[in-house]
């Protein structure tokens, strides 16, 4: 399998506004393939064709394929792709009714990671420690996540969604609501995960992308202005459009 | 898109409950139409047109009940919307902050209270006030109008059940129009305020934007009074007397059946006349509701423009 | 001319508050008397009023509303079981698929039952149950308590559920959850203090009917049953059979009878309104 996702001209409508154009991407495993664009571009929607999220928004016609390993999302069990997909959103979003510990392990016992005691426990540590949060939390699992700080909580969505051990992971703006120091430390937690999933970040910060991708595709209402390798798009953007996105001008 | 697996199932599972609840509505329908078709059949249209009740005899008639429930609940909807009226202005415009939860939590608590508690009280203290203070002065002094001519005697009648219904369902009503008030964008209110008006104007401004509200209201508030028994029993006499006199001894037909069902067994016709009764004023009242729920959407739509 | 206006303003302000005050006036008597006259009962009788079963007609001795107490109790918690299960399916269906045919149905027959006289509901459950049963029974009252409690438990099932956010489910499904892991482990719990007071007012209510019992569990009261398949009362029942009799004792019974179906409900209301306060999503 050359490419752990793969879209193919898709083409969506929400309530009969064209919202993605003839969106094509290619992304391969364990890379950062980060999604950029100016606000409203569709980037967020797009990331939610990828796991069917996008099923929760109401009139929307789709057409085009999406391969998610190998197989069309459009075709199997929406609930079955997820499993292999984690997610992180814009909002942290911990279940406030779960501890710490909880909010993770049942993730992993949900898909099957882990089953007894012993086995979770080991699998709460290890997410927890992949997203830079162990050291902080160890001494309170069994606390709320209403404690903790907003780049905290964040941190431990990633941990949950770690905790499945997906092959992909999506992440939606996952530092536009908290804090810079915060933010620094998560993303020094999604680099280091390469190895051990394909990650697909959103994000309308260039800096951002330059710091963590290692291919990147611009979106500007709805369409790909421009897609490739990291290296050759920041340092020679072939589009005029892109190098205003990048100075930071759009 | 595939219509997933696990959603199928999902709904499938709620196919009982969706059986449970549509077989009693059936069931429902079944069993009343089929109890009332005999007295139908024997009694036609005169079973709607007279007034008496003699099962001894299988001659029956339900005018008296069926005129006494609109009377009753007319008078009821009157008096509770004197009443809440004055109240939710109070709540919606004068009252603030923890003063007004206060009172609203109050208003909230009466709603709930029991209405057999209401009967209670009603026969004991509402009856002879009203006979006393209410109904004898009237009686006297405008007893030449053919609502006031007959003399209360004992205090139970058909004024007294209205009056007291609709006491009990003052709460009821007051937390209709309250909520409709709080849906009117508070635009409105500022423009009234923009221009100067004082209390009094801002309010009757308001009031007319929310008429749809309190009509509804007292449609639902009505659907609410005919349906009411424990105080109807207990306050309006039981008598198959029909009299335009308001406070003569009465029927409302929830009382009726309240009254002569248990024994109705005894008898060939009267428990199919009860049932026949009982289809008459659910008919009204899901009408009526309907009707009120559905001005009351209507009117909700269109105010949030 | 603009004195006038002010003026008239003040009239209406004062005229609001005088007509509030009578309106909450019938009321207040109505409370304070139930208190007073319930208080002398229960004081006369003793403890005694809630273990002793009601005496005959001519009696000095009050003796007391057992039956109809436990039967209370026993009638509307059978009740609730029945209730939560129909109300709270109902409600995830409806939260789950809105637009659902078969969701649509169930919503709308489940708003409707509210519009229906709760005497012709006793009317039915004699017909459903109690003839088939051959006898009077709690059973049957738990029947016809539940259709009763059915259209509010729904609505606010429904409006519990739909508080949650929608980024829970957003979560939930991004993990692997499908619906039905959805609704039970994440919905519920986050939604668990609205379902508790949704529980509790249907509670209040239910033990405060009186006609939809009428025809169905028998007025039994010279003894107390715990078989929900035997005949029982209610506290409710109890007080409008005895306020129409003419006995002084049994109209004595009835006022702390009253008291203390008042004094359940006030207490409810009161943990309730405690609830809700730490709830504040």
């Amino acid at each position: 399998m050359r490419y752990a996702i793969e879209i193919k001209n898709l083409n969506l409508y929400i309530s009969d506004r064209h919202i993605l154009k003839n969106v094509s991407m290619d992304i391969e495993p364990n890379t950062i393939h980060v999604i950029m664009g100016p606000s409203g571009s569709g980037k967020t929607t797009l990331l939610r064709v990828i796991n069917r999220l996008i099923d929760l928004t109401p009139n929307i016609k789709v057409s085009g394929e999406v391969y998610v390993l190998g197989r069309n999302v459009f075709e199997i069990d929406p609930y079955t792709l997820r499993r292999d997909i984690g997610m992180v959103f814009q909002v942290p979003n911990p279940f406030p009714h779960m501890s710490i510990y909880w909010n993770i392990a049942i993730a992993a016992r949900l898909n099957g990671v882990a089953r007894n005691k012993r086995d979770l426990d080991e699998v709460v540590r290890w997410a927890l420690e992949k997203a830079m949060l162990w050291d902080e939390v160890k001494d309170r699992l069994n606390k709320y996540p209403n404690e903790l700080s907003g780049g905290q909580r964040q941190r431990l969505c990633l941990a949950r969604a770690l905790a499945m051990k997906p092959k992909i992971l999506l992440l939606d703006e996952p530092t536009a609501n908290i804090d810079p120091v915060n933010a620094r430390k998560l993303e020094e937690a999604i680099v280091s995960l390469k190895n051990d999933v394909t990650i697909v970040m959103v994000t309308h910060s260039p800096h951002q992308a330059a710091r963590v991708a290692d291919s990147v595709t611009l979106i500007y209402d709805g369409a790909v202005v421009e897609q490739g390798a990291a290296s050759r798009i920041f340092l020679h953007p072939s589009n005029e459009f892109t190098a205003k996105f990048l100075r930071g001008e759009i | 898109m595939s219509r997933s697996k696990h959603d199928r199932l999902f709904l499938i599972s709620f196919l009982p409950t969706a059986f449970i609840i549509s077989s009693i509505l059936v069931l429902f329908l079944i069993i009343f139409s089929s109890n009332s078709l005999d007295s139908i059949k024997m009694f036609g249209v005169k079973l709607f047109t007279e007034s008496i009740w003699d099962p001894e005899k299988e001659v029956y008639g339900v005018l008296a009940p069926i005129i006494g429930t609109f009377t009753a609940s007319f008078i009821a909807v009157f008096i509770s919307l004197f009443f809440s009226l004055p109240l939710s202005i109070l709540i919606t415009e004068f009252l603030r902050g923890r003063i007004r939860d206060i009172f609203s939590s109050v208003v909230e608590l009466m709603g709930g209270i029991p209405t057999i508690v209401y009967a209670v009280w009603s026969l004991n203290y509402l009856a002879p006030f009203l006979r006393s203070y209410i109904m004898e002065p009237l009686h006297m002094y405008l007893g030449f109008i053919p609502f006031f001519s007959c003399r209360p005697v004992t205090g139970f009648s058909i004024f007294t059940a209205g009056i007291a219904i609709g006491i009990s369902i003052v709460p009821y009503m007051t937390s209709i129009i309250v909520e409709s008030y709080r849906l009117i964008p508070s635009i409105y209110r500022e423009a009234c305020l923009g221009i100067g008006a004082t209390r009094y104007e801002t309010t009757k401004i308001l009031l007319s934007l929310a008429k749809p509200a309190i009509l509804a209201s007292a449609i639902l508030g009505f659907a609410r009074a005919a349906g009411e028994t424990t105080i109807a029993v207990v306050t309006i006499g039981n008598s198959m007397n029909l009299s335009p006199c308001i406070f003569a001894p009465g029927y409302t037909v929830s009382a009726l059946i309240a009254s002569n069902y248990e024994n109705a067994g005894l008898y060939i016709y009267a428990e199919s006349v009860l049932h026949a009764s009982a289809l008459v004023i659910l008919f009204a009242t899901l009408i009526l509701s309907f009707a009120g729920l559905m001005i009351l959407d209507r009117w909700r739509v269109k105010i949030v423009v | 001319m603009s004195r006038w206006r002010d003026v008239r303003d003040k009239l209406f302000i004062l005229l609001v508050i005088l007509m509030s005050a009578i309106a909450l006036l019938p009321l207040l008597h109505m409370i304070i008397t139930i208190a007073i006259n319930g208080i002398q009962t229960i004081a006369r009788a003793g403890i005694r009023f809630f273990t002793d079963i009601p005496p005959p007609p001519i009696s000095r001795d009050i003796g007391g509303i057992a039956p109809s107490l436990v039967g209370s109790f026993i009638t509307t918690l059978t009740s609730l079981p029945i209730t939560i299960a129909l109300a709270l399916s109902a409600a995830i269906l409806s939260t789950e698929f809105p637009s659902n045919p078969l969701s649509r149905l169930t919503d709308i027959l489940s708003r409707s039952f509210a519009s229906i006289p709760t005497i012709v509901v006793s009317m039915f459950v004699y017909a459903l149950v109690v003839v088939p049963m051959n006898r009077f029974s709690a059973l049957a009252g738990a029947v016809a308590l539940s259709l009763i409690s059915l259209p509010y438990a729904y609505t606010s099932f429904s409006s519990a559920l739909r508080s949650v956010p929608q980024t829970y489910r957003e979560a939930s499904y991004s993990i692997g959850m499908n619906r039905w892991q959805t609704v039970i482990k994440v919905f519920i719990p986050i939604a668990r203090k609205a379902i508790v007071v949704s529980i509790l007012i249907t509670f209040a209510r239910a033990m405060g009917e009186t006609a939809t019992l009428l025809f169905t569990v028998g007025r039994y009261r010279v003894g107390v049953n715990i078989d929900i398949r035997a005949p029982t009362d209610t506290i409710p029942l109890l007080i409008f059979d005895f306020i129409t009799t003419p006995f002084k004792v049994y109209h004595e019974i009835a006022w702390g009878a009253a008291l203390v179906l008042l004094f359940i409900y006030i207490a409810i209301f009161i943990t309730v309104k405690t609830i809700v306060k730490e709830v504040k999503l």
